[in-house]
């Protein structure tokens, strides 16, 4: 275990290995030039800020959304706690594309963050709706027994039982904020990743963006840190003891029932209605050809093979990363797990030309293969994947584990029988949200594929940035619609809770 | 069926010594209790002798065969956790036959065991469809259903009520018979070790500071702190000449060779409430129904307790009683 | 030490686990020398965009025999890819949107010099001085504008008119696309390198409007969003394609500068050939097939862009090349491109 999650590790950090030796390369001098300047702060803080808001609203609105379909009698519940997932198979570009053409100056700091908020506030409600509804209802009532109001009790009780799931959210927001480059090149809000790319496309300049990148590994590190520090050592957030665990009751909203399902239909209409509709509109509006369904039908299988391969992958990795953070002792566990989200923070770009470097120097015969791309997708997403199968493993308690040996089972026996299948949901999920992110993916992916492999974002790309967007449009709708799947696979695990 | 038998075990965490030297034997057959408060190290001992954690020295053979250095799994010791351990994915059936070869395990044995242990007809059953008391029958089961040389016992009914722990207690002792086991039960509940084993070892700091039949352990316990343990102790300081203890009760009958100053043992419920006798006053009364433990106070200061029986008249605090010893005192070393 | 060898380990662990987890693998075999005699395939990057130049591609091949693999993505990245590749590039040649991308990948020493008789088909303005690349089709700088908001009357005569505040708040640019760093170039060129800063911080105080992309200039002065922007000339005939029209249907209309005005720079798309292909006939074929009369009616009749070689008429409406009066500037002047960018970053209109 300890060996798989060191190998995971490796992966991880492979993109950090690169921007290292690609940084001495460009010698300290020409670092300093590059970092030491008021830009680079102006940058950073906007990123930062940026990050900052972004990840509070997701907060607010996903674990909101959350508290009201798990807990609450707001009527639709369930079919609201499909929509609230949904937005996680808009890509942010897509979204961008549309809310610009539907919105006159739609641009700046703001939109950049209504962008992202509405893309990625899915994050922190899907592991928040789950860990309410595996909260134990028992310590919400004895802290309202001892006279705490309902708010006090949430505040209290209900929000530190599930900040893992909360903290854990947040993170994956801020450093998806830190590394988006769809919705703030579109709404041209001049952040960190925009400089990246910039140094690219203006310039040529390769090295000056592996520079800048490393700010953004800094910015990632002091992410993990301040969510490692808020939370609290050895804290233990599940039940204690035995006896059996029951329903929560729903909390009556009372007059609030609609006004609330309205403000839900509100953020559906936003995070979905919106692109939905100037989709379209755009397909009514333009003219130019649409694929041969052939095309597209081969690039929606391409979308669904890499992205299902680095599913698979990404999720081999996190098998022993979680195990290992829930089962193993010392500092070593909890570091590769922290490890895992080293590329996370990084955008698409960056990821791209490190594995090319790694593909070109180390594994030649696998450069621009599939593997390689699932390869990239993995390093990217290994934190999706490694922060469910850990909240997976902390469900299936150690000890059964070591019964099963006891019983005369090898310990790989004992992981096909016992932990495996107990993990299993948890694994599911990891691997429907990185195969979700895994079909949005943009940048790694031209710069990775086979030479010659289209898939649904590579076509979408193609045809967007030709200006056909009738003819993009269908492949944003196919793109859409099989992401929906997974995302079915994400939310039926909660409704499962539900009933 | 054979016999444990654990030589010289050490294991040390970091600083702390978690077992010092521990040395003991259970015959074929037989169940031992490891009997000790939190923190002796008899859960580290019960992990030790199931593999899964490693000693630093020491050997542990089960029916004369080594097994120190084996993975759990190739030990063939099998172990019944505190709770929650059955597999929650499995129906009873599959829970019970998990130890059970291939082969074995559509044959009979895991209905045999399940019958053993009261749970015949359940195997349909998820773990989750089952009481506290009936999903421990089932990790007995399970624990015993590969025949096992040696059963491990991780205070299993310590999570259970105490009108069905008793009752399981009684059920679970004649499974483990029924079936030949050899077993160690590790537990800090005297009386669960007392009405359960064939002989306990008492642990404390890492320890065996003693290990017998109960009878033996209770009457002749080591020292004032095992006395303590295994049940209610009155300690009484003594002088003991001719087979006579001098005591603050009164002389008590004390098969020791004479000593100017020591303590003595005695049970509460050789202390009876008598006619005449040394004048104490009653400071508190436990009342547990079938009988009831009193404090008291002697004129000379000296606190002691006495067991009554159920169906006496209620004392109240102040009553002045008259006090007189049943039986003989142990001299403690 | 420890570290390198439990990544060494980790890095091998990693293949097997992935070569195990995909079976054979798949893409084309490696191949280090490709045989000089051609093996009938040949592989692009291109930052052309596949709507483009797909159909040409297709024509080659049926025209050739020859199988062509290609890779889309931009122009910028596939230049990053190519230098982080080095000599061990999957690519033949290199089919860059404008001068600079070509340029990038030349200063790395990656190109191969191409035969003089590739070369001189095409003016020297439009190729490489040392022949390490070739332009295919040239592209004008123009000014589109909204035919509802301006009058063709009051069109600026040069581009720095633009600073006068009637357009204040107006004007859309692309700071960060690569043809409007080779028309700061040639203003650089043209007037000085404080004339060109000027410029900028002008169009800056008087509030140009930035965009991602020349393609969403041209949609939002078509719309009305805006009243003029700075553009390549074709993308007016990419969006009436778009919407099913000519250039004439829309509300958007071109506007070149004259008299030699950096306004009016012409860059060019063009082809570079990887060293390890320099002597891959198939790839030759391919580059004289772009260069030839059939692949410059292409680019005339289909992308609206100036065919570079003798002899192929431009697209009806547009003013021919010769017509065009562009400023004197070498697209192969890097340094001169560093020194751009440098004042186009330090104008405040890129991050």
């Amino acid at each position: 275990m300890a060996a798989g999650a060191l190998l995971a590790g490796a992966v991880a950090v492979t993109p950090l290995v690169y921007l290292l030796i690609r940084t001495a390369e460009a010698g300290w001098e020409r670092v300093a030039e590059e970092l030491l300047t008021t830009r680079v702060a102006l940058l950073a803080s906007r990123s930062l800020l940026l990050a900052a808001v972004v990840t509070t609203a997701c907060l607010v609105l996903g674990a909101g959304t959350a508290y009201l379909v798990v807990r609450t009698d707001l009527p639709g519940r369930r079919f609201f706690g499909v929509l609230a997932a949904l937005p996680l198979a808009v890509p942010t570009y897509v979204a961008g594309f549309c809310w610009i053409a539907a919105v006159d100056a739609f641009e700046g700091f703001w939109a950049a963050a209504l962008l992202l908020t509405l893309c990625s506030y899915p994050y922190v409600y899907l592991p928040v709706a789950a860990a309410l509804a595996g909260a134990d209802p028992a310590q919400e009532e004895v802290a309202r027994s001892l006279g705490h109001g309902p708010w006090r009790t949430l505040t209290g009780v209900t929000l530190r039982q599930i900040r893992p799931a909360v903290a854990a959210g947040g993170l994956l927001v801020a450093l998806y904020v830190l590394s988006d480059f769809g919705a703030v090149s579109l709404t041209r809000f001049h952040t960190f990743t925009v400089a990246i790319f910039t140094a690219v496309d203006l310039g040529f300049d390769k090295t000056g963006a592996l520079v800048l990148s490393t700010v953004l590994v800094v910015l990632t590190v002091a992410l993990l840190a301040g969510e490692m520090a808020t939370r609290r050592r050895g804290a233990r957030y599940a039940r204690v003891g035995s006896g059996a665990r029951h329903q929560a009751p729903q909390r009556k909203l009372g007059a609030w029932r609609w006004p609330l399902a309205g403000a839900l239909s509100g953020v559906a209409f936003l995070s979905l209605g919106v692109p939905a509709l100037s989709l379209a509109q755009r397909m009514i509006e333009g003219v130019s050809r649409a694929d041969p369904l052939g095309e597209v039908a081969v690039a929606a299988g391409n979308s669904l093979r890499v992205s299902a391969l680095g599913a698979a992958l990404s999720v081999l990795l996190a098998l022993p990363v979680g195990l290992y953070a829930v089962r193993g002792s010392g500092w070593l566990p909890g570091l590769l797990e922290r490890v895992s989200y080293a590329g996370h923070g990084l955008p698409g770009l960056v990821i791209g030309l490190s594995l090319v470097a790694f593909g070109v120097h180390v594994v030649y015969p696998l450069y621009q293969t599939t593997t390689m791309l699932a390869l990239a997708y993995a390093v990217l997403f290994l934190p999706l994947a490694v922060g469910s199968v850990h909240a997976a493993a902390a469900q299936a308690p150690p000890g059964l584990e070591e019964v099963a040996r006891s019983l005369g089972r090898t310990p790989w026996s004992v992981f096909r029988t016992v932990t495996i299948p107990l993990t299993a949901p948890g694994i599911a999920t990891g691997a429907a949200l990185v195969m979700l992110t895994c079909m949005k993916e943009l940048a790694a992916t031209l710069m990775l594929r086979p030479t010659g492999m289209d898939t649904l974002a590579t076509e979408l790309w193609t045809q967007t940035s030709a200006g056909a967007y009738a003819g993009a449009a269908p492949y944003a709708a196919l793109l859409v619609a099989l992401s929906a799947i997974p995302t079915w696979l994400l939310v039926r695990g909660n409704y499962r809770e539900l009933s | 069926m054979s016999s444990l038998e654990v030589r010289e075990l050490r294991k040390a965490f970091g600083q702390v010594t978690a077992l010092d030297t521990v040395t003991l034997g259970v015959p074929e057959g037989e169940l031992a209790a490891v009997l000790g408060p939190s923190g002796c190290g008899k859960t580290t001992l019960l992990r030790c002798l199931a593999g899964f954690t490693t000693v630093d020295s020491g050997r542990i053979l089960v029916g004369g065969r080594d097994v120190t250095a084996l993975p759990p799994e190739k030990r063939r010791i099998a172990v019944v956790p505190q709770e929650g351990a059955l597999f929650p994915h499995l129906d009873v059936a599959a829970n019970v036959a998990y130890g059970l070869p291939r082969a074995d395990r559509r044959g009979g044995r895991a209905a045999e065991v399940l019958e053993l242990v009261g749970l015949a007809g359940y195997g349909r059953r998820m773990p989750h469809e089952l009481s506290g008391g009936q999903q421990q029958r089932v990790a007995v089961a399970r624990a015993l259903a590969p025949r096992p040389p040696l059963v491990l016992l991780d205070e299993p009914f310590s999570a259970l009520d105490a009108g069905l722990r008793a009752e399981l207690r009684r059920d679970i002792r004649a499974a483990l018979r029924a079936d030949g086991a050899t077993a160690v039960l590790v537990t800090h509940d005297q009386g669960e070790a007392m009405s359960m084993a064939d002989r306990i070892a008492v642990m404390r700091g890492g320890r065996i500071v003693q290990s017998g039949p109960p009878a033996d352990v209770y009457g002749t316990p080591a020292d004032a702190w095992v006395a303590g343990f295994v049940g209610e102790a009155v300690l009484l300081p003594a002088e003991v000449r001719a087979g006579q203890a001098l005591t603050a009760l009164g002389k008590v009958p004390c098969p020791a060779p004479d000593t100017a100053a020591a303590t003595v043992l005695i049970r509460p419920e050789q202390v009876e409430l008598a006619g005449e006798g040394v004048a104490a006053t009653v400071e508190r009364e436990d009342f547990f129904g079938h009988d009831a433990l009193l404090l008291l106070r002697l004129d000379d200061g000296t606190a002691l307790s006495a067991r009554v029986l159920g169906g006496m008249p209620r004392r109240v605090p102040g009553e002045r009683v008259a006090l007189r010893v049943r039986g003989e005192a142990r001299l403690l070393g | 030490m420890r570290t390198p060898r439990v990544l060494a380990a980790a890095v091998t662990a990693v293949t097997a686990l992935a070569l195990a987890a995909c079976g054979s693998g798949s893409g084309k075999e490696a191949t280090a020398e490709p045989s000089p005699a051609g093996d009938g395939k040949i592989t692009i990057y291109s930052g052309r965009t596949e709507k483009l130049i797909k159909p040409l591609i297709e024509n080659f091949e049926k025209a050739s025999g020859v199988k062509v693999e290609v890779r889309y993505d931009d122009t910028a990245k596939l230049a990053a890819q190519l230098l982080e590749e080095g000599g061990k590039t999957k690519a033949d040649l290199y089919f860059a949107q404008d001068a600079g991308g070509l340029g990038a990948v030349a200063k790395a020493g990656l190109f191969a010099a191409l035969p003089k008789d590739v070369t001189s088909k095409v003016p020297a303005e439009y190729r490489a001085a040392n022949d390490q690349w070739v332009g295919v089709t040239g592209r004008s700088r123009v000014l589109v504008y909204n035919s509802d908001l301006v009058q063709a009357a009051d069109l600026p005569k040069t581009v720095f008119d633009l600073k006068d505040p009637r357009w204040k708040g107006k004007i859309g640019i692309a700071p960060t696309n690569g043809s409007f760093q080779s028309f700061v170039t040639a203003i650089r060129v043209s007037q000085g390198d404080d004339a060109a800063k000027a410029f900028l911080k002008n169009l800056k105080d008087n509030d140009v409007q930035s965009r991602s992309g020349n393609a969403l200039i041209v949609e939002d002065v078509n719309s009305g969003k805006l009243a003029a922007g700075l553009v390549n000339h074709y993308y007016v005939y990419e969006k009436a394609k778009e919407k099913g029209t000519t250039p004439d249907g829309l509300k958007a209309k071109l506007h070149f500068f004259r008299g030699g005005d950096p306004g009016a720079l012409v860059n060019v798309a063009g082809v570079g050939v990887l060293k390890q292909a320099a002597k891959d006939p198939d790839v030759r074929k391919f580059v004289d097939y772009l260069l030839s009369a059939d692949g410059q009616k292409y680019f005339a009749e289909q992308t609206y862009e100036y065919p570079l070689v003798a002899g192929v008429a431009t697209a009806p409406g547009l003013p021919s090349l010769k017509d065009l009066n562009p400023p004197k500037v070498d697209l192969n002047d890097l340094d001169s491109l560093q020194q751009t960018i440098a004042i186009i970053k330090g104008s405040g209109l890129v991050p």
